[in-house]
Formats: C-alpha cells, structure tokens, sequence
C-alpha cells in the first residue's frame, strides 16, 4: 500500500533530474521577493513579511532536529531568547552594534545547546520533550532574576540604533523597515538553502536514520549523541539568528516574549502544519500563521464577514466576533493544530502533494 | 584462525543470569549456528557481542581486540555487525536509501554510497525495488533489506539473528542461499536459527545454549546426536 509518505518521498527526490525549470522559478520568485520593497509603501504589509521570514526562520530551524532528526523539541525559546538577550545586552548596556552582538548570540547558543544537548539527548520520545520544555522554563525563570543582567521583567527597550557602515559609508540606518526585509529575507533563503544541503548530504542521512529508528542506526556505525548534538547544533543556531533578528526589529524583549513556551510552541507549530521533515513545509507554515494570526489581531476577519454581507455588523454575532475574535488567535491556533494533526498528519503540503499525486493517478 | 572469541561471557540482569559462563571461538570464513530454546539467552549473547550491553564478566575479543564497552557503532566500524531478530526498517526511507545509510559508514560520498548500495541490493535480489519505501515491503524482502544493509557496512563478520523467522519455505531457501553465498564472499557468519535442518545445512560448528550457558559445541552431526542437547529440546526420557 503507498502510504503518504511514499508519495511525499517521490517529491522529494524528483527534484534529481530536470532541475533547470524549477530553477528558473526559484530564482524569478526571489527576485519578485527582493523588489517587493521598492513597490510596496504600506509598512504594515512589510511588517508582515517580516514577522512571516522570522517564524521561516524558526521553523526550518526546529524542523533540522525535529523534522529530520526526529527530537521534538519543544524549548526552542531558550535558543530563540538566548540569541535575543545576548543582542540586546550588548546593544543597550555594551554599545555594540546588533550585527556584531549577534554572532556572540550564535557562540552563546552553541554553548547552551551542546550543554542542554548532552543532558536532554540521554532521554527518548516523551521524556526528552518534557525535558526539553522544562529546561526552557529554566532560562525564563533565570532572565527574570537576574535582573543586573537582563533588567529582569522590565526588559530591554532599544533606544539608539547605530547605522551599518561600510568603512564610513553608511549602508542603513535602519529607520525603516526595508533593511530587516532583506536581513529576513537572506537569512530565510539562506537557512532553506542549509536545510536542502543537510537534507542531500549523508548527514541527512544519518538524522533520518536516528529519526526512524534509533537503536538499527546505532548498529549501522552512526553514533546518535554525536548526531543528535549536531542537529541540535544548527537548529539552535539558526534559532538563536531569529530571536537577534526579532529582538532588534520589534525594538523590546522581555522574557515572557522571547523565553515562554509560547515561542517553543508556536516554533513547534509552524513546522507541523506545514509539514515537518521537508524543506518548504515550514516555509507554508509560516505564511498561513502568520497570516492567520495577523488577520485575527486586526479583525481582518470579522470586517471581511460583514463586508461579505454573511454577518450584520450591528447584530449580535457581529458585535460578538468584533469583541472576542481578535483575542481568539491562540484559540484558532489550537483548532488549526488539531485539524492539521487529524486530517493531514503530513502536515499542509503533504496534504496538497498527496490530492495533486491522486489527481493524476485517476 | 579466530575471528571472534567469546571468553567466559556472562551477562546477569539483577540475579537474573541470562548468559553464564559462555566460551567459544568463531573461526575466519565458517558459518557458526547459534541454537538454543527461547530463552536462552541467544539474542542477549549478540546484544553482548556487537555492543548493546557490556558483558558483566568475561571478555569479547574481535580480531585480537578487546570489545567490551565499545558503542555499536565503532563495533560496526571495526567489521562487525548485526541483524534484527524483529527487523528495523528505516520506513520513511527508500530501500536504496536504506541500504545507502549501511554504505555510509564506509565512505562520505552520496554517490559511492549509492552505488555500494545498489551492489548490495543485486546480492539480496532486490534491485528491481529500490525506489520503494522500506515501510511498504513483506516480511521476506524486509528481512533481505536487513542483510543488505548489514552487508553494506562492510562487515567482516556478520550476525544474523533469525532471519528465516516468519518466512514461508520458499523464502527461507533462498535465504539459506543467500548465506551460502555471503560465506563464498569470505564473510565470517554467525547464525541465530529455529529452524534445525537449515542449521544443519548451513554451519560448519554449532553453539547450544539452554538457560544462558553453553550446553553444547561441536558439528552438525555431533550436535544431533548429544544426549544432553536432544533432552533439552525434547525433554528427559521418563
């Protein structure tokens, strides 16, 4: 019988042959992409894309360990938070440029993930995922406390910005929201591009081997803690990246924001409904949330229905949905969760892939 | 000479002692049978022997080399490598793909690998399914799938833990064939089997285990005929 990750399978390796069309595409899509910014003027639309290059960001790096690798991991915050604290400190209180910070976000991160790495990865399945959120909740507590540090619940609030110079050239000075489009927007290409290399190369191999059964690629010379600490490696890196990105974009962190399980949640979410362990699911994933969650906050949703005519404006459904549907987000986020979970296990683009595979079968 | 010594090998779970005692020797280039009751400790002496438990006493010596809590995977990387009694394939992966992750132990080429690969699919007659996910084959051709990709590893000695089990009698022929085969290519054997006349066929010297020691060694027609190994699998005569 052809499961539906055999027909997913498919996919994935046609990519062989006629590579020269999609190609083409590829390359005409980015393009279309990197002039958005010169067309575009709403600043909302941009601060949309770039919250949806951030959540790629997040959920192409989750997706390495936990798509590939098989270790759902649900405390991506403490890399996400890590990476965020670490720009901001040396931003606010050090005076050092975010671009520079950043790297000593990605060095602390590494640190912390081959620390969190060697303990959590003594545990399997159920176990390691408790551990892995228990081990985030740790980092929140701590930025909470230290509060000589990390200003504690105050936070940090970005007051100046320094301009990224090139000798004394000024490239930006980030008044705008157009540089973080393109910042978002590499780094998204650029881990896409990573996970397509991991996911044709032999360590992409070995993670899907760990993934599928530990113990047969034990026997079969892969050393799973070795192979597991470098899956988490490069995940955490390209999470820690995000949480810099955001941090220096949105201007403030606390560590509600950017430690809380929500952010492992939502990192794990974005993977799923797109559908882990491809290269673009968390690329769908991260367009319907953000979309999703955006269009909730703004009542986009409600004036589309009365606009539509479906719902009166002064009835009181109408009244009703205006009141409560934009604090409703994490709600439809649990409802989405569970569908996706229920009737596409694959996730949205295995979902898309299986009906296209059936439409040309019969 | 001696592929492979067992030394005084003893495995306890708690007070359980589910291997006491063992000693043998697996010589270079023979099929050794491994036999025994269930229960006896059969599987556990591979688990000992390939790395997936330390032996509480006693000494596995590999090529003249000390394993003793060595990780399966150097294990596997030093030559030696082992089946599953119930298979693990890698199910969302394709046969090929399967086979590559063996191959890679040797070489860190996509392309050797695959081509390492599709050699080991041709010896087990499964190349014609290489496409396929693991996930979607029979019992017969996983079990094949198993050796290809313990055979993809390169092994120097190779351990089958009941390959022939669950399979028709078409199926476990051409498995005996296929060991047969593995033998020609100078791989040292060593066979965990229920089934007797296959034993018998196959192996140059049998091990007999019964309640984790050693009961038992010597040939085929020598195993037959002990009084001690025909009142362990039928009962004492009354």
């Amino acid at each position: 019988m052809p499961s539906p990750s055999f027909i997913r399978r498919k996919w994935i390796t046609s990519a062989g042959g006629k590579r020269v069309i999609p190609l083409l595409l590829l390359a005409s899509g980015v393009a279309l992409l990197a002039l958005i910014p010169l067309s575009v003027q709403s600043t909302y639309a941009l601060h949309i894309m770039i919250l949806t290059f951030v959540s790629i960001i997040m959920g192409s790096a989750w997706n390495i360990l936990g798509g590939y690798t098989g270790q759902y991991s649900v405390g991506h915050a403490a890399y996400f938070g890590v990476g965020a604290y670490t720009t901001m400190i040396l931003l606010q209180f050090r005076h050092i440029a975010p671009w520079y910070g950043m790297w000593a976000g990605v060095g602390a991160t590494i640190v912390t993930a081959l620390i969190i790495g060697s303990i959590c990865f003594r545990l399997r399945g159920p176990y390691f995922v408790l551990a892995s959120i228990a081990v985030a909740e740790i980092f929140r507590v701590t930025a909470l406390n230290l509060k000589d540090l990390t200003n504690g619940a105050e936070g940090i609030l970005v007051t100046e910005l320094p301009p990224l110079k090139f000798g004394d050239t000024v490239i930006t000075d980030f008044t705008t929201k157009v540089p973080f489009f393109y910042t978002g927007l590499i780094t998204a290409l650029f881990v896409i591009f990573v996970t397509r290399g991991v996911q044709h190369s032999k360590l992409g191999y070995y993670f899907q081997a760990i993934r599928e059964d530990q113990d047969a690629a034990h026997s079969l010379g892969i050393n799973p803690a070795l192979y597991k600490n470098i899956a988490l490696v490069i995940s955490a890196v390209f999470t820690s990246v995000a949480g810099s990105l955001y941090a220096v974009y949105v201007g403030f962190i606390d560590p509600g924001t950017v430690f809380s399980l929500d952010v492992s949640v939502q990192i794990v979410t974005i993977a799923i409904i797109g559908g882990i362990g491809t290269i673009l699911g968390p690329v769908i994933g991260a367009i319907v949330l953000v979309t999703l969650s955006e269009a909730l906050r703004s009542n986009a949703l409600t004036n589309a229905l009365i606009h539509a005519g479906l719902v009166n404006a002064d009835s009181r459904v109408g009244v009703f949905l205006k009141e409560n549907l934009s604090h409703a987000h994490i709600l439809i986020y649990g409802i989405l969760v569970v569908i996706v979970i229920l009737f596409m296990p694959q996730g949205l683009l295995g979902f898309a892939r299986r009906i296209v595979t059936r439409k040309r079968k019969g | 000479m001696a592929i492979l010594e067992i030394r005084h090998v003893s495995k306890f779970f708690g007070g359980l002692a589910a291997n006491s005692d063992v000693s043998f020797e697996v010589e270079e280039g023979s099929i050794v049978g491994l036999i025994g009751p269930n229960g006896a400790g059969k599987t556990t002496l591979f688990n000992c022997i390939t790395g997936y438990y330390a032996p509480s006493k006693g000494d596995v010596v590999f090529r003249g080399l000390r394993m003793n809590g060595l990780q399966p995977d150097k294990v596997c990387r030093l030559g030696m490598v082992r089946t599953w009694q119930k298979v693990r394939p890698l199910t969302n992966l394709s046969v090929l793909e399967n086979v590559m992750v063996g191959a890679l132990c040797r070489t860190n080429s996509l392309f050797e690998a695959r081509r390492m690969a599709q050699e080991q699919l041709r010896v087990v007659r499964l190349d014609q399914k290489g496409a396929l996910l693991a996930g979607a084959l029979p019992i017969g051709e996983r079990k094949k799938l198993e050796v290809a990709r313990a055979l993809a590893t390169r092994p120097k000695l190779l351990l089958l833990d009941e390959v022939m089990g669950g399979l028709n009698p078409a199926e476990s022929e051409e498995l005996i064939q296929l060991i047969l085969e593995i033998r020609k290519k100078g791989i040292t054997q060593m066979v965990i089997e229920h089934d007797m006349k296959a034993i018998m066929r196959m192996s140059q010297n049998i091990v007999v285990l019964n309640s984790g020691e050693k009961l038992a060694e010597g040939a085929p027609e020598e195993i037959v005929s002990n009084p001690r190994v025909i009142e362990a699998y039928l009962g004492a005569e009354v």
